[in-house]
């Protein structure tokens, strides 16, 4: 097979296959048309479906082609991707050996012995070469990804960060504004040029879970009172019901028709298309305003997320690759998980395919990343940078790897739908959504 | 019991009750045609939608033009991709289980047509009973028991679970079908020495052999159609075709072309086998067949 | 020949091998799990915690906090409004088209076929067909609505026509099956009466109302039993039209109790739901019994 590949591909591989090859077979030479180390194996992989996943499922021959593995790479969308491998691996089950560890199901997965912890892997020098370099991945996004034990069980592959875009930007110049900083500014504008040349005003991920706490907080309300410690709900205050008011009624009066049904892809698509203007979702989706199908890449404008009165909270939500503990094809996922993560590769995704979430340092501070990062004339790897900055600095995001988050990020799914399809108050929602997640802590056995 | 084959072919026994009305026989027959077609085109508008949509460029598939140069390029990029798997899986997990069924059911068919036990008529709800609970609550205990067994996302775990309801379909519906053959049949077999499986092999069953064939047709669709046991029970390895449909829907970022071609795809082949066994489609329906 | 005693008994030992392989599979597939599930809904079961399956201390737990949780109460009436809103609507429009198509001609017949297929169609390729069709971006629906000038909020997302708007199109795939009861039924009317109330002097809806439609009343309750059972079961248009959603509004008792399960992981919590269902539904089908869909009974 590898005889028949054109040249071009066997140029590519060259480069992959010295590492790969250099690394699966110490004290040998670099791979062979015959060494493949994993013929016969099948590994199942599965993430949900992303900007990086789809890149690797291109890349994939090329990983078969070196070590002689099969592989079966799933992507469902990110709530039914979260659903199926909670329940495999509360399970046991052995279906896939490499999965995502979803950030808000962190703490759940690693600290149940669900996943199996790759420090062994990465310290013996024949299973990883020295090159690797797991400390060049950001301290602050290996963090969520270690357990209680202090070991680490995913290696980040994406970190998503909560910014802030405007696609048709000169619809906003036209009506005299700039880029809104705060959530007033924001109100006004989207006021101001909704339904402008048929473009609607704002659209945002339905996983209101995520997409809605940094307005939640921006107001000054919060999921928990103390996460992790205390985790009593106080998703009823004052402050998280003019949260939820204001932003049910941005999605509601700003959104184009059927706003509440929109996921990511369909936010993309729409943002893309130019049929609506204004989102603050993860940057490793907005960015997607300057892929080459983009009607709007010359018209789109980027910022941090909005500040309210309480002050400007973007969430970061990380994501790795880890092994379940049933897995049994544990080495061979292992050493899936170093190619795809391999300091090449990260590199290539940024320079080829214009990835914008890359977790590892020498990544971050690379001058390919500032420039494929950089989207008519916006900076948006400062932006981010700036954001986990000041992320880090508050450590707010502790609520969201809290092992019942699950279940309130349902409570919180359900009560901006109901805000924003008319069904219920602010109020009623979020004194609705307080109990039901004071139930489900219940049932899960947390304390209050 | 209802003379099943009237309702089969759709027999009018009667005088058309319409034409019996008295005022103005032709133009009421007119209208009635044109206004039964329009309908049938109303119901049928969504279905061609989707046929036409799998059928539509991918730059075409949001504008309003009403003509365009149709293209098989959304069928070739699902063929190309993991669908065909999941196709083959299901025909494998839908045959399995229709001969399985089939196996077990068709015997036991017989048995309750021709052996008039007491407590028949309790067995024989009981049978028909199973078949109206919630897939939920089996879909619970097969998933843990799965688990233990190592069915999870497998073929034959899959096949297991639909007999759920295949077999309470074949067990009714072969009853019918064996309840219309005399049996004066068999028992002169009997008395030309024939055990009772013997004559029913050499003697019944090719009687009923167009009644098997439509129970088979039936038992594939129903296995073909069912999508929520195999959400649950497989992942990668056994996903069967109307999940896969799911994944485009969800999963690669709305492809409306690719979704309309592998929702064409799926429905294709129940779409045959039910021209094929029309004149046996309402006996199916009323599995048992109405009260006089 | 074998004398008469012995071949009764070999007989009998002949169709006991037939039946009992079945009875016995059908036993371990349904009765078993349902045990099981009954069994479960008695305890606390989660997989973290094996040991869950075996604590019976509490056993009404689960029970006693479905009648203080909304959100299962308010699926219970979701259920029903589902359930009332389809039935009617199947029960509605077959009768309709069964009147209306009760003619004998080839192209009657033929376009009796036409009706049928939304019935043969995979409910997940219905609930496809309906997404495109309540989806405004690609729908031929609101692209029509738009031109007439009556532009409309997409259907799913609004919580006063979601349920309504899965009610329609589980009304598309299944007012076939309604149409056809009622359809084989019409054609087994005698003529006589309805000679007889012509010479009377009957006006149509005399005739309809006295002499068809007690002839057709069996095939309504029987055939509206069927779907009212049938609508416990809804899945794969709440799953891809809805979600349960906007909120809760179409968040029927069968997709929470799958939320609970397979969600969150909650079987014992699941598994009482699921015995509500299941207990639902056997009510309904004895009733359905009662009422004679099974032609056995006259035994």
């Amino acid at each position: 097979m590898f005889q028949t590949r054109n040249f071009s591909r066997r140029r590519v591989l060259q480069g992959a296959g010295l590492l790969v090859g250099g690394l699966l077979l110490p004290g040998k030479a670099p791979a062979q048309g015959g060494a493949k180390r994993l013929a016969g194996v099948t590994l199942n992989v599965s993430t949900f479906s992303a900007p990086f996943p789809k890149i690797l499922i291109k890349w994939l021959p090329e990983f078969e082609q070196l070590t002689g593995a099969k592989v079966v790479y799933d992507t469902p969308s990110f709530p039914v991707y979260n659903q199926r491998a909670d329940l495999e691996l509360s399970t046991g089950g052995s279906a896939y050996d490499v999965v995502n560890v979803t950030f808000i199901y962190s703490s759940r997965w690693i600290n149940a012995g669900w996943l199996t912890p790759l420090d062994d892997f990465i310290r013996d020098p024949n299973k990883t070469p020295a090159d690797w370099d797991v400390d060049d991945f950001l301290p602050g996004l290996r963090a969520p990804e270690t357990g209680k034990d202090g070991k680490l069980y995913g290696i980040p592959w994406s970190v998503d960060t909560f910014i802030s875009a405007a696609a048709r930007f000169d619809l906003f110049k036209d009506a005299g504004l700039g880029f809104p900083d705060t959530t007033d500014d924001l109100f006004d504008t989207l006021k101001a040029t909704h339904g402008k040349d048929k473009v609607a005003g704002f659209v945002t991920d339905n996983h209101y879970g995520w997409s809605f706490v940094p307005f939640l907080q921006a107001f000054g309300g919060n999921v928990f009172r103390n996460p992790p410690d205390d985790l009593t709900p106080v998703l009823d205050t004052p402050e998280a019901i003019a949260a939820a008011e204001y932003f049910a009624r941005i999605v509601k009066d700003f959104g184009p028709n059927g706003a509440i049904s929109y996921t990511p892809d369909q936010v993309v698509k729409a943002l893309q298309s130019g049929r609506v203007n204004y989102s603050a979702i993860g940057q490793t989706y907005l960015a997607q305003l300057g892929d080459s199908g983009s009607k709007v890449a010359g018209t789109s404008a980027f910022g941090l997320a909005p500040r309210g009165p309480a002050g400007r909270f973007p969430g970061v939500a990380v994501h790795g690759l880890g092994i379940p503990a049933a897995s049994k094809n544990k080495e061979a996922a292992w050493t899936f998980i170093q190619w795809a993560l391999s300091k090449q590769n990260t590199r290539r995704a940024l320079v080829e395919e214009n990835l914008a979430s890359p977790t590892r340092r020498s990544d971050f501070e690379s001058p390919e990343f500032k420039t494929s990062s950089t989207i008519n004339g916006y900076d948006i790897a400062g932006i981010v940078r700036e954001s986990i900055d000041i992320s880090a600095k508050g450590g707010y995001m502790k609520y969201r790897t809290v092992p019942v988050y699950p279940q309130v990020d349902q409570q919180l799914n359900k009560a901006i739908a109901n805000i924003a399809s008319g069904q219920l108050s602010a109020r009623q929602a979020m004194e609705q959504a307080q109990a039901g997640s004071i139930a489900e802590l219940k049932r899960a056995g947390v304390a209050l | 019991m209802t003379d099943i084959t009237d309702i089969i072919r759709f027999r009018s026994g009667n005088a058309p009750l319409a034409l019996r009305w008295p005022t103005q026989r032709f133009l009421v027959r007119v209208g009635l045609h044109v206004l039964v077609a329009v309908l049938a085109l109303m119901v049928l508008l969504p279905f061609l939608w989707l046929v036409q949509m799998s059928l539509r460029p991918e730059d075409e598939i949001f504008s309003d033009a009403v003509l365009f140069t149709p293209t098989l390029e959304n069928y070739r990029a699902l063929w190309q991709g993991n669908f065909a798997g999941s196709f083959l899986n299901s025909l494998a997990v839908s045959s399995l289980s229709t001969g399985l069924s089939l196996l077990l059911g068709v015997p036991a068919a017989y048995v309750l047509t021709r052996w008039r036990f007491k407590g028949r008529a309790r067995v024989a709800l009981w049978i028909l009973t199973t078949r109206m609970a919630p897939p939920i609550a089996f879909t619970i205990p097969f998933f843990l028991a799965y688990r233990v067994l190592g069915l999870q996302d497998t073929v034959w775990g899959l096949a297991l679970i639909y007999m759920t309801f295949n077999l309470s379909i074949v067990i009714w519906f072969m009853q019918t079908f064996f309840a219309a053959i005399p049996e004066s049949l068999e028992e002169a077999a009997w008395i030309d020495g024939c055990g009772v499986w013997r004559a029913f092999w050499l003697v019944t069953l090719p009687l009923a052999a167009p009644g098997l064939a439509a129970t088979a047709v039936f038992c594939f669709i129903f296995s073909w159609s069912d999508f929520f046991y195999a959400l649950i029970l497989t992942r990668t390895n056994a996903m069967t075709a109307p999940v896969a449909i799911v994944n485009f829907l969800q999963y690669e970022g709305w492809e409306w072309g690719k979704i309309a071609a592998s929702g064409t795809l799926v429905m294709l082949p129940v779409l045959i086998f039910t021209l094929l066994v029309r004149k046996y489609f309402v006996h199916g329906l009323t599995a048992g067949g109405l009260k006089d | 020949m074998p004398g008469t005693l012995s071949w009764e008994a070999s007989r009998r030992r002949a169709y006991l091998t037939g039946l009992v392989p079945a009875l016995v599979v059908l036993a371990v597939i349904t009765v078993v799990p349902t045990l099981f599930l009954a069994g479960a809904s008695l305890t606390p079961l989660s997989l973290v915690d094996p040991a869950s399956l075996f604590d019976f201390s509490n056993p009404l737990r689960n029970y006693a906090e479905l009648l203080h949780d909304p959100r299962f109460l308010g699926s219970l009436v979701m259920q029903l409004q589902l359930s009332a809103l389809t039935v009617t609507l199947q029960l509605a429009v077959g009768l309709g088209l069964a009147l209306l198509l009760n003619v004998r001609s080839s192209f009657f017949e033929a376009i009796r076929t036409v009706f049928l297929i939304p019935m043969v169609l995979p409910p997940i390729v219905v609930a496809l067909i309906w997404k495109i069709i309540y989806t405004p971006d690609v729908s031929p629906l609101h692209r029509f609505l738009d031109f007439v000038g009556l532009p409309a909020d997409s259907f799913i997302t609004s919580a006063s026509t979601a349920l309504l708007a899965v009610a329609v199109a589980d009304t598309w795939q299944w007012f076939p099956f309604t149409m056809l009861m009622i359809l084989a039924t019409l054609q087994m009317i005698p003529n006589e009466p309805l000679e007889a109330a012509k010479i009377d002097g009957a006006n149509h809806w005399q005739t309809f109302r006295y002499i068809i439609f007690a002839y057709i009343r069996p095939a309504l309750i029987v055939s509206g039993l069927f779907r009212l059972i049938d609508s416990f079961k809804a899945f794969p248009l709440i799953y891809v039209l809805t979600d349960g959603g906007p909120g809760s509004a179409t968040e029927v008792t069968n997709y929470y109790a799958f939320v609970q399960a397979f969600n969150f992981s909650y079987w014992g919590y699941a598994s009482a739901i699921a015995i509500v269902l299941l207990t639902g539904v056997f009510t309904l089908s004895w009733a359905a019994g009662r009422l004679g869909w099974n032609g056995d009974e006259g035994e």
